[in-house]
């Protein structure tokens, strides 16, 4: 590259084309301007506050080993005061923590945080080659995705405290964005590019009912991340997890790296036409994640912000993800047009008022009513009473008349409540984590491990 | 056998050999896994259209004031095939009540792209084939006309001098996506324009589901999703005109679009507009909507009821609303709501301003 001042200090000769701003920079001059966004992102939002406790979630792997750095040059420099810790989760697949868990005690050493260090086997009682041993690589990432955004919240509970924060970059969250697009699902839309979420649970609990989850580095662009890594000499160990599929996000991946290399700032584009659309889902209320104004913490579920590493909370295997999806659209379009779904109005809240995307697919008896797409439920995975659909199809006269108030028919409410044996937000009686690890310890006879709440 | 099957729930064997539908024919084309034989692939993508025009029907319309619906016509396979069998409905709903609940009016824009003599002989057949519309044409170049077009386009253009002409202005935008982009407000703006100087209340676009879920990505892409759901809903006034948009091919996939020109007979293909075949591979040169293009037409193959659901879904997501009257609130090239989204007393949101940037380093 033809020797250029650097734009912003006009003195040495700039090494960095940076991809977000086309801005030449030496070194120095493009770690300040990294770090310094990455303050105003914090500030704007007042993300954080004097002397709060922090639990940086750290992998191992370039973004959170970038956001610790960051976190700890920018609590000094600008006296926040914040107290940070490192914790990390060891899922207990061989061969694949080992090296970046390895990065994380190095990173500690060198920024002089604590580190905590939580496993799927004490945690749970089950590492996820156990999982696997007994599942198969069917589903498996759907146990590992519960169990980690649980055991990061749970992690933060061990050490009293109420605020993870994860290294996702913008990178990641416009790919939620097309992957959401892509399946259907508004609400996770609606709540993907949320800067913070949390688990609702009122400020007055323990235990791990009330932890926040942020994303500070939601704005900065997965390749300068990598620059800023670099130049700072900062020690990680990416992995990609040997049982980790493609499915939607892996199409959606492939969709933004080559709209990156078109045009680099269509990532944040991406990321904004989420946070617009966010606000555009019916009753959903997206009030979060504007980044200029204080933001609320949005209730999220067990299945967000999957990533780093793995592509699917919602596991199942590669092609197979889309193909079920495919598979099940099909079916709804095909009875919606046959009229083979009984139009009965019942009131939005379905069966019981509950999210039934957590049960496993049902399938019905093949003649059975689905419930039509309309229901802006999540469509892979479905529960369905054989007699009763509901199914507004709507006519054109009713839709030009009654457009806004079917709409917000459209998304039934979550009721937020606790597990009734660990006691982690669920909109079930009983949470994904439990049921599964009912399932897996029913299976093998082992001595149960019940999870219990942390109890505060 | 008392006729064909009418829902799953008749517990009849269904023969993988005929046409799933009429179970009497066989099966010439797979439409979403179902077999179909000709005439019930032809039905099939006429019931999704007419399904659609639901508020165009006779019942709707007042003797000798039937509404007109402007069709704008690029000569590409779906806008012949919705003239074709809007041209059948209407026939149809003449002979069935001696009247029709609406008219058309096509509305051919010359792009400049292309073969103009081959168009223009294309057009003309057209006309010759359904001479019961009414026809116009007008250059794209036209839309530079419009008021506040030139002081707008003139901003980025130091050199230029009114009037700005279209050739000058697509040379020096840097992008293919910023080419694309002005392009297609330009042919918006110009036939909205149209539409209201020939009071026509309502604009049927041709554009199909996959047409759709590429421009949903596209606009996302380039950060204006926000207006999606105010610019493909049916039945959206647009800016206050008061002319509404319609998609009646949104159920549709282009490739089913493209089947049916060749399987209706007599058949629709002598009357398409060859297209310069399309990169295979994406470069760096290549624009987003074309990009957009290219994945969706790879997803449609096996997945069209996922293409369909990106429609759908942002079908679900709310219309903004700007302030009745309160024009100065929007963009004017793309005319979306400018709050939030635009600089300081800027007339153009970040989106649009980027587009009509002409420097150099990042288009």
């Amino acid at each position: 590259m033809p020797p250029h001042p650097c734009e912003s200090c006009h003195t040495s000769r700039a090494q960095i084309l940076r991809p977000s701003t086309g801005i030449r920079l030496c070194a120095p001059c493009f770690t300040l301007a990294f770090e310094t966004e990455t303050a105003a992102t914090i500030t704007s939002s007042s993300l954080f506050h004097p002397g709060e406790r922090i639990a940086i979630g750290a992998s191992g792997g370039k973004d959170s080993t970038v956001l610790a750095s960051v976190l700890q040059t920018l609590n000094t420099r600008y006296s926040w005061g914040l107290e940070l810790v490192l914790l990390s989760i060891d899922e207990g697949i061989a061969g694949y923590r080992d090296h970046s868990l390895e990065a994380v005690k190095r990173n500690a050493e060198v920024l002089g945080l604590p580190l905590k260090i939580l496993g799927y086997e004490e945690l749970y009682g089950w590492s996820m080659d156990a999982v696997v041993a007994q599942v198969g690589r069917k589903g498996n990432c759907t146990y590992c995705g519960v169990f980690r955004r649980q055991a990061l919240d749970r992690g933060a509970a061990v050490l009293g405290v109420r605020h993870v924060v994860t290294g996702h970059n913008a990178d990641d969250v416009a790919e939620t964005v097309v992957m959401n697009l892509l399946r259907g699902d508004l609400a996770r839309l609606g709540r993907g590019t949320s800067l913070v979420t949390g688990t609702g649970g009122t400020g007055g609990e323990g235990g791990f009912a009330s932890v926040k989850r942020s994303k500070p580095l939601m704005w900065a662009y997965g390749k300068e991340i990598v620059m800023y890594a670099h130049h700072k000499r900062l020690d990680y160990f990416s992995t990609e997890c040997i049982y980790s599929p493609e499915a939607f996000r892996g199409s959606a991946r492939t969709l933004i790296k080559n709209l990156e290399r078109i045009r680099p700032e269509s990532i944040l584009d991406v990321v904004r036409s989420g946070i617009d659309m966010a606000r555009l889902v019916p009753g959903a209320g997206g009030e979060g994640g504007s980044g200029s104004q204080r933001v609320e913490a949005i209730p999220r579920d067990a299945e967000d912000d999957t990533g780093g590493g793995c592509s699917g909370g919602n596991g199942e295997d590669a092609g197979g993800e889309m193909a079920r999806v495919e598979e099940t659209l099909r079916l709804n379009e095909r009875a919606e047009e046959e009229g083979t779904e009984t139009e009965i109005r019942l009131p939005a809240k379905a069966v019981n008022g509950q999210r039934h995307d957590r049960d496993g697919l049902h399938t019905g008896p093949p003649a059975a009513a689905l419930p039509a797409t309309v229901n802006g439920q999540n469509h892979d995975r479905h529960t369905h009473t054989p007699d009763i659909a509901v199914v507004p199809i709507r006519t054109k006269q009713e839709k030009k008349s009654g457009r806004k108030t079917a709409g917000d028919k459209l998304l039934p409410r979550q009721r937020l409540g606790q597990c009734e044996r660990c006691g982690y937000l669920s909109s079930q009686a009983v949470c994904k984590a439990c049921m599964l690890l009912e399932g897996l310890n029913k299976a093998r006879p082992r001595t149960g491990i019940e999870v219990r709440g942390a109890g505060g | 056998m008392a006729g064909p099957p009418k829902t799953r729930r008749d517990n009849v064997a269904v023969d993988n050999s005929l046409c799933r539908r009429c179970q009497t024919n066989a099966p010439t084309i797979t439409v979403r896994t179902e077999p179909l034989c000709s005439a019930c692939f032809n039905k099939y993508v006429s019931t999704k259209i007419i399904k659609r025009m639901e508020s165009f029907r006779v019942r709707h319309a007042e003797v000798g004031q039937e509404r007109l619906l402007l069709l704008p016509l690029s000569l590409r396979a779906c806008s012949i095939v919705l003239l074709h069998i809007l041209s059948q409905h209407l026939r149809v709903q003449g002979e069935k009540s001696g009247r029709t609940g609406y008219r058309l009016h096509v509305l051919y824009v010359e792009d400049g792209k292309g073969e103009a003599s081959e168009a223009s002989k294309l057009y003309e057949l057209i006309q010759h084939r359904y001479p019961e519309h009414t026809y116009s044409t007008r250059p794209l170049s036209d839309a530079l006309a419009l008021p506040g077009m030139q002081e707008l386009l003139i901003q980025n253009q130091p050199a230029a001098t009114i009037p700005l002409d279209l050739s000058t202005i697509l040379t020096t935008l840097t992008s293919a996506t910023s080419r694309t982009d002005l392009h297609h407000h330009l042919l918006r703006k110009l036939v909205l324009h149209s539409a209201q100087s020939h009071t026509c209340s309502a604009i049927l676009w041709a554009s199909s589901t996959t047409r759709l879920a590429e421009r949903t990505l596209a606009e996302t892409a380039k950060g204006r999703a926000f207006a999606l759901p105010a610019q493909t809903r049916d039945g959206e006034a647009q800016l206050g005109t008061g002319t509404a948009f319609y998609y009646p091919m949104r159920d549709l996939l282009r490739k089913e679009v493209l089947s049916y020109t060749s399987l209706v007979s007599p058949d629709l293909e002598e009357l398409i507009l060859d297209e310069r075949p399309r990169p295979a591979v994406s470069t760096r040169d290549t624009s987003i909507d074309e990009l957009m293009r290219q994945y969706f037409s790879s997803v449609e193959r096996e997945y069209p009821s996922i293409v369909a659901n990106v429609v759908r879904t942002t079908g679900k997501l709310l219309v903004e609303r700007v302030e009745e009257g309160w024009l100065e609130g929007r963009c004017e090239l793309c005319d979306v709501g400018l709050r939030g989204r635009a600089p300081e007393r800027s007339r153009l949101c970040f989106g649009c301003i980027r587009v009509l940037q002409t420097r150099e380093a990042g288009g």
